[in-house]
């Protein structure tokens, strides 16, 4: 690290942290403070300046709600069914591409263009994919195997929202793990390779562990943005057939927009909000004790 | 023999991630005679008609107030993350101040559910007559790109060699000085890529534009959907299809253009994150 002259004085430094501060404080800290008051208030669109005190009844009904655990349980599924899916569809591409794309980086840019697109606007496109009319997927299914299938009917709904995740997300999981396949030492792979080690215990032996920790990262970044998804899954289902696609960001939105529920609303937000921090700073501490143990 | 196994499986890779994009593109060159017989990939009669449509303005439909409020959104949302992340990830990178709070309390933020503030978030703005104005969308598109933007440059100033400061400080600099004169022209690239990555992410989001705009600063993701509901009787897919073309054009150039500097910095965020 950067040894500091004992001349610069940090106040200069907090100085130029402090704006950076106090937008956070505003945009974050008081929005923060009016969820924790209007959590354990009584509250409607008609008294929202005045909310009334009234304990933690918002937080029962929360608790209480089937709707809830159920678009928790959805959330959770969805982040871990895609996330497993990317990862391991992402590490075959990226190992099995990489001698493609070593010499062209061009195709990666290809492979990369699903992430540049709003997640809104390709849900959006699935309607058409696979709409029933105008629709090439239910077209060719049907011109060349007779199959009739209802993609976001109550039984497929939710895999289709899996497939259309991860068909978007996988280019991401394939980019870390080109990166992390590309950073490998080439003097590793030709000592084993001069040892006489075949390819597939060499992937397995020395490859696949030396990526280990990027898997972990790739994995951990597609659950979270998987368990919050919104934009695709909003626009492609809605929440529908009977509330079985409502990830809890869109249990949270219909709660206030749609139910006017703003009580409701509020709490839940809190409940996500403890809970990811909490998870998230413990992460931090396992990671950070690691790195500790590994120097 | 492997690689052709190799260019098949890239083929195919490629075919099934784009598949969206290709679907659309295709649709959006069929008239409206053409979609009702051939649902398939294979444009028989291009036309440009849908694209005229979307860009015909209407009482209810705009779409050059919307690309105007994306464009105008993400400028805002990127421009001032950048500008406050950087003053910051120099205190952090050379003052180490909070380093072990203010710089992961932001990074977590990049896994936040972010419909935890948009309650508050809406009340707030409504106080303030902030809803429905680019103003407010771009203040909260700042918050979103806040957590990367930090992460690069905070990466890129500890790259930079101490000796740099050292040495304006002998002469006489103050941090400040340091900061404007000598750390910020050293990092453009760095600047650039934050900057280029911020205008994908704001001008890609969706969930603040809906719940915090209605009419006046509604960007293209949200506007986009309008076109599904245009005429009464159901969906003009065609011009459905031109519209999220259109939308999705900006960020995809950018991509295509500078996707070197783009997969540099969302494999930073990752390790960081």
């Amino acid at each position: 690290m950067t040894p500091l002259s004992p001349r610069a004085p940090s106040s200069e430094f907090r100085l130029l942290a402090v704006p950076l501060v106090l937008f956070l404080l505003v945009f974050l800290g008081f929005p923060a403070i009016v969820n924790l008051v209007y959590s354990v208030s009584e509250v409607s669109f008609e008294t929202l300046r005045r909310p009334e005190i009234k304990g933690f009844s918002n937080f029962t009904a929360v608790w209480n709600d089937a709707s809830f655990w159920q678009a928790s349980w959805f959330s959770f599924r969805f982040g871990l069914l895609t996330a497993l899916l990317e990862c391991a569809l992402g590490l075959f591409l990226a190992i099995f591409l990489s001698p493609l794309i070593e010499k062209r980086s061009w195709l990666m840019a290809i492979l990369m263009l699903p992430l540049m697109v709003a997640p809104a606007l390709v849900g959006l496109m699935y309607r058409l994919v696979l709409h029933e009319f105008v629709g090439p997927v239910p077209y060719y299914l049907w011109t060349w195997f007779g199959a009739n299938l209802s993609f976001l009917g109550p039984a497929s709904a939710f895999w289709t929202l899996i497939v259309v995740e991860t068909l978007q997300w996988t280019p991401f999981a394939l980019l870390l793990f080109y990166m992390a396949y590309q950073a490998i030492p080439k003097e590793i792979v030709e000592a084993s390779a001069m040892d006489g080690a075949r390819y597939r215990h060499r992937l397995w032996y020395i490859e696949l562990p030396l990526m280990a920790p990027t898997i972990v990262v790739a994995l951990l970044i597609r659950f979270i943005d998987g368990f919050r998804v919104f934009d695709n899954v909003y626009v492609l289902t809605g929440s529908g057939p009977g509330g079985s696609t409502a990830s809890l960001s869109i249990y949270i939105y219909e709660a206030f927009f749609k139910q006017g529920a703003i009580g409701k609303a509020v709490a839940a937000s809190v409940i996500l909000f403890v809970v990811s921090f909490a998870v998230l700073y413990g992460l931090n501490a396992v990671a950070a004790r690691r790195k500790g143990v590994a120097r | 023999m492997i690689n052709a196994l190799r260019w098949i499986v890239f083929a195919v890779a490629a075919f099934a991630m784009n598949f969206p994009i290709l679907v659309t593109l295709s649709t959006s060159f069929k008239s409206a005679r053409e979609l009702s017989t051939n649902p398939g990939l294979w444009v028989y009669a291009p036309t440009l008609e849908n694209y005229a449509t979307v860009f015909t303005v209407s009482d209810r439909l705009n779409i050059f107030l919307y690309l105007a409020n994306s464009v105008a959104v993400a400028a805002l949302g990127t421009l001032l993350a950048v500008a406050l992340a950087l003053p910051a990830a120099y205190a952090i990178g050379r003052g180490r101040l909070g380093e072990r709070t203010l710089l992961p309390f932001i990074v977590n933020l990049r896994a936040v559910p972010l419909i935890i503030f948009a309650i508050p978030l809406y009340m707030m703005f409504q106080w303030l007559a902030l809803l429905d104005t680019r103003l407010g969308l771009g203040l909260i598109l700042t918050i979103v790109n806040l957590p990367l933007a930090l992460v690069i440059l905070v990466n890129a100033i500890r790259d930079l060699p101490g000796e740099l400061d050292e040495a304006a400080l002998m002469d006489g600099a103050t941090r400040f000085q340091i900061l404007t004169r000598v750390i910020a022209p050293l990092c453009r690239p760095a600047i650039v890529t934050s900057l280029i990555f911020g205008f994908i992410t704001a001008w890609n989001e969706f969930l603040f534009g809906l719940m915090l705009t209605t009419s006046k600063a509604v960007p293209i993701t949200v506007g986009a959907s309008f076109f599904f509901a245009a005429s009464g009787g159901g969906v003009q897919w065609g011009v459905a299809s031109a519209v999220m073309i259109v939308g999705a054009l900006p960020p995809m150039l950018l991509g295509l253009l500078m996707y070197r500097q783009i997969s540099g910095s969302m494999t930073a965020g990752a390790v960081k994150g």
